[in-house]
Formats: C-alpha cells, structure tokens, sequence
C-alpha cells in the first residue's frame, strides 16, 4: 500500500491541510504541541475508525470550530495498492443547537457511503506512540485493544463479531441489573447468554490462533534485537474456565473446517460458563465471563515482562510486538501496512534503533515524527525527506540540521 | 441577547427531536412556516393536535385507529385469516406489511422491542396482551416480524419461549430482508419473498 495523498479540514489542530505524501520514510519535525502526532492520529484513524489517543471522537473535530453548526472535522486519504488508487473519506460530524448536539461520523469509500465494520481493513496501518508500553505492563484491556485494532484489521469478520459481542454484553449487562433489582424471569438472558456465546467464541479462537503466530514472530524479532539473548513468549488467558490451551495447539489440522470445529467447541464452553454463573452475574450486575475480560501475558525467558521488566525490557519487547503486528498485516493483507511512529527513536538505544531502521528500510512507506534529528545522521537524512511543522502549518523545504560532525557517530542512523 | 426569537428556536428544536431530521432540515422547515403566507402551519398544527386527540389504540391488536370505534377495521373485518396472527414492532410495519397484499391475517403490534440498555422490558411491551390473546386459542400460526436486529431478535426468541408449549406453529419473518434493513423500508417484493419464504423456528 501507498499514501499518496493527506487532506484533513478541521481536524485538531488543522484548518486545513492538503499535502502529496512521498514514497518511503518521511521525517516530521517540530517542537511539542504542533501538531505532529494529530498527523499520524489522523491517518490511524482511516486504519481503525476510533480515536486512539483522544478520550471521544468527537474531540477531534478542531476546537475553533466545534461551536458551528454542524462542525465537521474530515480526512480524505488518496492511497495505492497495487496499482490501483483508491479513496477514503472519514467526516466526524457535530450538529444540533447547543443543548441538543448530535455526533455522527460518515465514512466514505471510493465515494460511497459504508460503515466501519465494511472499510476496516482496506488501509492497514501499525501505530507506535511511547505510551503504547502500556501494552506490557498496562492493564488487560490494553492488550485486548491491541488484539482487537490487530484482528480488526486482518481477519474479515472480527470487527463485527466485537461489535456485535459488545452491544450484546451490554444489554445482558442492562438486564443483569434488572433482574437483580426488581427481580423477573431470568429465561429472558438466555437470547443474550447465545449472542455472547456465538460472537464470544469468533473472538476467542481468532485470538488463540492469533496470539500463537504473533508470538513467533514476535519472537524472531527479540532474538535480532538482543542479539539471541531473549526467547519471547506469549500466554493468552482468556475468561473461561475449563479453557484447555492444548485446544489450539494442534497445528497439524488446520484450515476452516478446524476453525468452524472450535468455534463450536469454544461457543459451549462459554455457553456453559455463562449459565453456571447466572445466579453470580444477576447479584454483581456484570457478565463475569468471556472475551471482554480476556488477558494475555507475554515473557521473555520465561519471565512475565509485564510484572518483572525493567523499563528497558518493556520497551524492547513493545518494539518486538510491533515488528510482530507488522509482518501479521503482511501477511494477512497481502500488503505493507503503513508504519507511523512518534517519537520513537529518541527512547531506544543505538542498536534498536538500526533494527528498526531495518524495518523502515523494508520497503514499506513510513511517517516518523521526532522533536529534533540528531539522532539521525547526514546521510540517513539525505536519503528521506524531512518536513518541519510549525503551528499546524507544514514547511515542506525546512532547514536541516544534521547532526554536529563533532559529536558521537555512534548512535546515529546510517 | 439571542439571535433568534425563543419560539422560533423552540420549533427548530422540536423538529430536531424527529427521527430522520437534522438541524439544517429542522431550521429550514421552521424559516418555511414563518415566511409562507398559506395555512401551511395553521393545517399542521391543526393536524397535530387531532393527532393525538382523534386516535387511540385497537384494544386488541395495539394498532392505531380512530377514536372512538370498538376495534380497528382490521380486527372487525370478516374477510380476514382468523387462525394467523402477525406481531410486529410498530404500526408503520402493519402499513408496510398491507402494502404488500401478500398478508391476510390478523396482527398484534407490540410497540418497540426488548432493549435492556434503554429500560425496555417484556412489561414495557404489549406482551401480556399478545400472550392472553394467543392462549385463548384459536390462532394455528404465529409470524414473529420484528425487526432483523439484535432487538428484533431478542423479542422474537422470547415470544417463542414464552408461547413454546402450546399446539401453535411458529415463523420467523425477518429472514428475507437485509441485514439491518427494517420492515419500514423494504420493498413490497422482498416482503412477498419473505412472507412466502418465513421460516419455522
Ligand atoms: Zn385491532
């Protein structure tokens, strides 16, 4: 895939931006708060169709403009795959009078109108902010948001069944609580109890076959970045009692009519632990079983990274997981997700930043934003292209400023 | 100060409560009514009121009709199939479901369907009723065609739990219809399909 072309109205800090997108790595320069990271957030944003990094959607549209009527924030990404362009346009839309504001968003492709759960999929990207080390040691719902922007993206399907999953969690949730204060038949979960059982048991194997294949190639990753001193290992730990692990280790039989078996399998077992826990669920109020209290642990030597790592390890393996989620979207797309980084060179140390310049140099197309370049060295920099932003404002021809010839060679990229 | 008189901001408002209509559409319609010189606004107003004041609901099949009749003339008429009944979410899907002429028998309309999340219970809908109408006996089949959502579903599964042990025959009549479309916007044709097409479940 190729990003040819970025426009966004009223996105963030943007009024308005229209800017071509060059072909490999593009640089992006600047100081705090310009407006950098909204960059790569937007076009995050036609990967996944959330916010990753404001609390609500709507929070995107551009604070000078929310208070019109209606205020509409909009990204329009031109893109290639294979030879083939291609448009995606996402409008998030404030209307109403004050007392009575309404947030929509529309999402179009080639022009049409689709909705998310469709277009997800058709521009694969893999994001990496420095916070994203949440993903090792945050809490559990942070993995489950990595699996599931991964899955959504790669496995057609997925982001209904999550979808669909959610919603039907909440109403069991709804009716729980009903129950549970004004008494009732408790018959009427059992529609819920199937819906959860059904699209629970999708999430629940897509995820155990996943969390296999990204462990080894996560794992492939650690050994080049400690140079074969870190074996990475991965354990998903889903809700379910009686789960059995050896399930999904059978890689001898494979295919969809194995998937179809499991899902089956997985469907009763949720099924079972959903109706041994009613009498529970009715007295908290929540649904205490299934995949939206999944957990997955990942280890290196088989030390829990999460609980026992330091800094260094985290960040470390976070770089082998995202090197993981790349070549899963390769593979299950056909095509190279567009990486986008923010600020990630200046954490890592001189060796980890050459595995990673080995991924940018792998022929995708990349957007890395970075306060200053002096960690990248004159001939890196005279090979990409650097673009300075200012207030929202994008210099295409900035002054570079390669780093002093004086000062360490040693950790800069070549 | 506010740049446009309270009452005519009230009606933009109001308008904007409507499914289906957005801000713009709300102000253009209200800016419409200021400036026609016709009755437009006198009819609908006048329409308005008898809205509610000249319709009550069939004390058998929840339908609309107009007030003061004992039952509505679906109920009353003779010309209809007395062992089918047809329930449905709204009285827009007894419309559509005429519309289609493929239907002859009898309906109930339960007004909405189960959402726990907006506090809509069995209670909520005209359950009882349909439960004491169809116990009573009489009906051979019952066609469930609440809406393909999760909803739709949910109210359709539940009915059939409910009624599950008496001698009735059950169908399901969403199964034609697109995925997440409603019964309020199909076409007659797909109707037809699926109303030959309903399935026991
Ligand atoms: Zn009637």
């Amino acid at each position: 895939m190729r990003l040819k072309h970025l426009s966004l109205t009223n996105f963030r800090s943007y009024a308005r931006l229209e800017s071509e997108i060059p072909d490999g790595i593009l640089l992006l320069k600047g100081g705090n708060a310009v407006g950098k990271t909204s960059i790569l957030e937007s076009l995050f944003y036609c990967a996944t169709f959330s916010t990753t990094l404001a609390q609500q959607d709507r929070h995107l549209i551009r604070f000078e403009a929310e208070s019109e009527d209606p205020a509409v924030a909009r990204i329009v990404v031109v893109y290639d795959v294979e030879g083939k362009e291609r448009k995606l346009e996402i409008r998030l839309i404030l209307e109403g009078a004050a007392d009575v504001r309404r947030f929509r968003k529309e999402i179009l492709a080639e022009g049409r109108k689709t909705n998310a759960q469709s277009a997800i999929g058709q521009f694969p990207a893999v994001l990496f902010l420095p916070h994203m080390t949440e993903i090792i040691d945050g809490a559990p719902g942070e993995r489950r948001r990595y699996l599931n922007i991964l899955l959504s993206q790669s496995i057609p399907g997925y982001a209904r069944a999550l979808s669909q999953y959610s919603r039907a969690v909440l109403q069991r949730n709804a009716l729980l609580r009903t129950l549970g204060e004004r008494g009732g038949d408790p018959g009427q979960l059992a529609y819920w109890d199937e819906l959860l059982a059904a699209h629970g048991a999708f999430l629940t194997v897509h995820r155990a076959q996943a969390i296999q294949t990204l462990a080894s190639l996560a794992q492939s990753a650690l050994l080049r970045l400690t140079d074969g001193r870190e074996i990475l290992s991965m354990r998903y730990v889903p809700a379910l009692r009686t789960f059995d692990e050896t399930f999904f280790q059978d890689s001898a039989s494979s295919g969809a009519a194995k998937e179809a078996e499991r899902i089956a399998a997985i469907s009763s077992l949720i099924r079972t632990n959903l109706e041994a826990d009613r009498a529970l669920d009715i007295r908290r109020g929540v649904s205490t079983v299934g995949p939206h209290r999944d957990e997955m642990r990942v280890m290196t030597n088989a030390v829990d990274v999460g609980t026992y790592g330091s800094r260094g390890q985290v960040r470390t393996t976070l770089l082998a997981l995202k090197f993981a989620e790349v070549d899963w979207l390769k593979d299950k797309t056909g095509t190279i997700p567009l990486l986008l980084l923010d600020e990630t060179f200046s954490e890592l140390d001189a060796s980890r930043r050459r595995e990673l310049m080995r991924l940018l140099n792998g022929g995708g197309q990349a957007i890395v934003t970075t306060t200053d370049l002096i960690n990248f060295s004159a001939d890196f920099l005279g090979r990409q292209t650097v673009w300075e932003i200012r207030g929202g404002i994008m210099d295409k021809n900035p002054e570079r400023v390669p780093m002093d010839s004086n000062s360490a060679a040693g950790d800069a990229l070549t | 100060m506010a740049l446009i008189p309270e009452s005519v901001q009230a009606l933009i408002d109001a308008f904007s409560r409507l499914p289906g209509i957005g801000p713009r559409t709300a102000s253009r319609l209200t800016f419409f009514l200021l400036k026609n010189e016709s009755d437009a606004g006198e009819a609908l107003a006048e329409a308005l009121t008898k809205l509610k004041s000249e319709t009550a609901f069939c004390p058998e099949c929840f339908n609309i009709m107009s007030a003061g009749k004992e039952r509505c003339d679906i109920c009353d008429s003779n010309g209809r199939d007395n062992d089918v009944i047809c329930v449905v979410e709204s009285p827009m899907d007894v419309i559509v479901l005429e519309q289609s002429g493929g239907y002859f028998g009898k309906y109930h309309v339960l007004h909405g369907a189960l959402s726990p999340i907006e506090g809509i219970n069995p209670e909520d809908l005209r359950m009882k009723e349909l439960f004491e109408r169809v116990e009573k006996g009489g009906f051979t089949e019952i066609i469930v065609a609440t809406n393909p959502s999760m909803e739709g579903d949910a109210t359709a599964l539940y009915i059939r739990r409910k009624l599950d042990r008496l001698p009735i025959q059950f169908s399901r009549l969403a199964r034609g219809l697109p995925v997440g479309g409603e019964l309020e916007y199909a076409d007659p044709n797909t109707l037809l399909r699926a109303l030959s097409g309903r399935q026991k479940f």
